[in-house]
């Protein structure tokens, strides 16, 4: 092992004699460079952009047909097709399945030395944080986008209000997910890299997504999950959703959605800075 | 200040004591190292070596006692340590789903480097890490010994002053291992600051100017390999005899000089514990005047091995 197999010349070396060229980045960068790393997967492995686009798809297609009936029932919204009573829902679920990714892709960086690197580097706490956020921000608006135009070529959601209410319902999906997918930030910042986040994540989604008004109106559902239907943050903002796609005035549901939304979001990342500062 | 920051040590922690709810991880360490120098750290798992690591690199508080990296306390100016430093874990931290190219980019861009000057930065480190063939390939198709390259290559880019290495071999098969231990001897000769865990005694001998050996969050011991065991070891004279029958001989003749033997009959080997070089010269002469000539005569120096051993037993008696 006498010769070297690296071609080593002096001036390529690593030498520490030069003056480190580089003076650290800003806030901005931080959060743009670690966003797209977090993103490049995902636009990078075809069979997870593939996968992540059929579940919405795939939940669209059983609940339609498996709830179909609902619509029937006297409960239900007269004059209201099941697929735009549903569409809604469907983009609050997914939002909040990507905001769940967000802690899983935070707890990968905890457990594969990412996360270290990073905290041995002039990097703030924040950026990564936020830069998580962001990329699954994008990636939320990706997938639900996606959704709504197929929703709309395949299944016949044809919804009273238009483009411009779907687009307000979108737009609204997505601050509910992000303003949860910082729960989901701090779960895993304190749970450091346990892939119990995961399991914690499915459970905490479920119990969002179903004890909600999600797939049948709140009325139908049993007393005690009314009760918990009534204060699910995912409730408003589904049915303020649907105000705006059915092209109803969504009146205080909306200010209501988007304030517990503000509220879940500040705890959440002051809780995920901590999490991350701790030790 | 410019010739301070030349004379100061990279690396200077006093009493440096950190706590985990009951546990005492490190018990009032400290340690100097100078520039352009290598430190081996050597202790068992839990002696606190990779909590010393993470003091050091600002990744843990210290809980009393101060520590200044590159010239910075890791305390009050992490940032600024944390721009001098490079940190290449026991667990090679690289973004699995990325290409290696992309890591070491990524890592340039969070420096501050524009995309051009990063993208260059990769070819040269790339290249120099023997990577250029995989730059383009993600890093969950890498081995074990090139991954561990990149990791190192990722602690480079920002041409640090200070280097931690974390058990920078473990878990590498023995061409993985030179490999790895030529380039920590490159960046030596460049001038780099050097620590190093291990639990490796071969490693620490070959790449430490100095070593330190933690047990208990304690240092127990401090010195070049050479004075470690000088410290602690014995140095002995092993004698090979050609015939059996020189034995009863060779024994009288060691005695007679002073010095003691114990005699291996079946190998007819004959091992003399002695202090310094000087005992050879007696022993050579003793074994002439006696008529015996052996077929092999050695000074054998103990192992790294035999020091680090009869340290840690030292300290688990004593506790």
């Amino acid at each position: 092992m006498a010769t070297t197999t690296h071609p080593a010349t002096g001036a390529a070396r690593p030498t520490v004699t030069a003056p480190a060229a580089w003076h650290g980045s800003g806030l901005a960068t931080q959060i743009l460079v670690l966003a797209g790393r977090a993103l490049r997967p995902v636009f990078l492995d075809a069979g997870r952009l593939f996968f992540s686009l059929l579940q919405p798809l795939v939940m669209l297609l059983l609940f339609s047909q498996v709830f179909k009936t609902v619509a029937d029932t006297p409960m239900f919204p007269k004059g209201v097709s099941y697929i735009d009573y549903l569409v809604p829902a469907i983009l609050f679920t997914t939002a909040t399945t990507v905001a769940t990714q967000a802690g899983v892709g935070m707890t990968n960086d905890m457990t594969n030395g990412v996360l270290a690197r990073l905290k041995s580097m002039p990097v703030r706490p924040i950026s990564v944080l936020v830069a998580r956020s962001v990329a699954d921000l994008a990636r939320g608006a990706l997938e639900l986008t996606v959704m709504l135009v197929l929703a709309a070529l395949i299944f016949g959601y044809d919804p009273a209000g238009g483009v411009l209410g779907s687009a307000a319902a979108l737009l609204l999906a997505l601050a509910v997910g992000w303003s949860l997918g910082w729960l989901f930030l701090a779960g895993a910042t304190w749970l450091r890299g346990s892939q119990n986040v995961q399991t914690l994540g499915i459970l905490v989604m479920m119990l969002l997504q179903f004890a909600s008004s999600a797939f049948v109106p709140v009325k139908a559902l049993p007393g005690y999950i009314q009760a918990v239907a009534k204060v699910n943050p995912l409730s408003y903002g589904i049915n303020a959703a649907r105000d705006l796609v059915l092209g109803r005035p969504p009146g205080t549901g909306l200010v209501v959605a988007l304030l517990v939304s503000g509220a879940v979001a500040v705890v959440g990342s002051g809780l995920a800075v901590a999490g991350f500062s701790r030790r | 200040m410019e010739r301070d920051a030349i004379s100061e040590p990279m690396i200077d922690a006093v009493d440096v004591t950190r706590t985990f709810g009951r546990v005492t991880a490190l018990d009032g360490v400290s340690l100097r190292v100078p520039r352009g120098s290598v430190l081996g750290l050597l202790g068992h798992n839990g002696a606190g070596k990779t909590t010393l690591v993470n003091v050091l690199t600002t990744m843990v508080p210290p809980t009393t006692g101060t520590a200044r990296v590159a010239g910075f306390d890791v305390r009050r100016d992490g940032d600024q340590v944390r721009r001098r430093i490079g940190l290449t874990g026991q667990f090679a931290s690289v973004d699995e789903d990325l290409t290696g190219e992309a890591n070491l980019v990524l890592i340039a861009r969070l420096l501050g480097a524009g995309r051009a000057q990063a993208r260059q930065r990769a070819a040269d480190l790339l290249a120099i890490f023997d990577l250029t063939d995989a730059a383009r390939r993600a890093v969950k198709t890498y081995s074990g010994g090139m991954r561990r390259r990149l990791d190192l290559a990722a602690s480079l880019v920002g041409r640090p002053e200070v280097i931690f290495l974390d058990e920078p071999t473990t878990g590498l098969d023995p061409v993985s291992r030179m490999a790895m231990w030529e380039i920590v001897q490159q960046l030596v000769a460049d001038g780099m600051t050097v620590l190093l865990t291990t639990q490796y005694l071969d490693e620490a001998d070959r790449l430490a100017d100095t070593i330190i050996v933690l047990s208990h969050g304690k240092v127990v011991a401090a010195g070049t390999a050479a004075q470690l065991k000088a410290e602690v070891g014995q140095r002995s004279i092993t004698a090979r005899l050609r015939a059996a029958e020189d034995g009863p001989a060779a024994m009288a003749a060691v005695r007679r000089v002073g010095l003691t033997a114990s005699h291996d009959e079946e190998r007819r080997v004959l091992v003399i514990p002695v202090v310094g070089f000087a005992d050879l010269a007696t022993v050579v002469r003793a074994l002439d005047e006696a008529r015996v000539e052996p077929a092999e005569l050695a000074l054998t120096e103990p192992t790294l091995d035999d020091v680090y051993l009869a340290l840690t037993d030292q300290t688990s008696a004593a506790a």
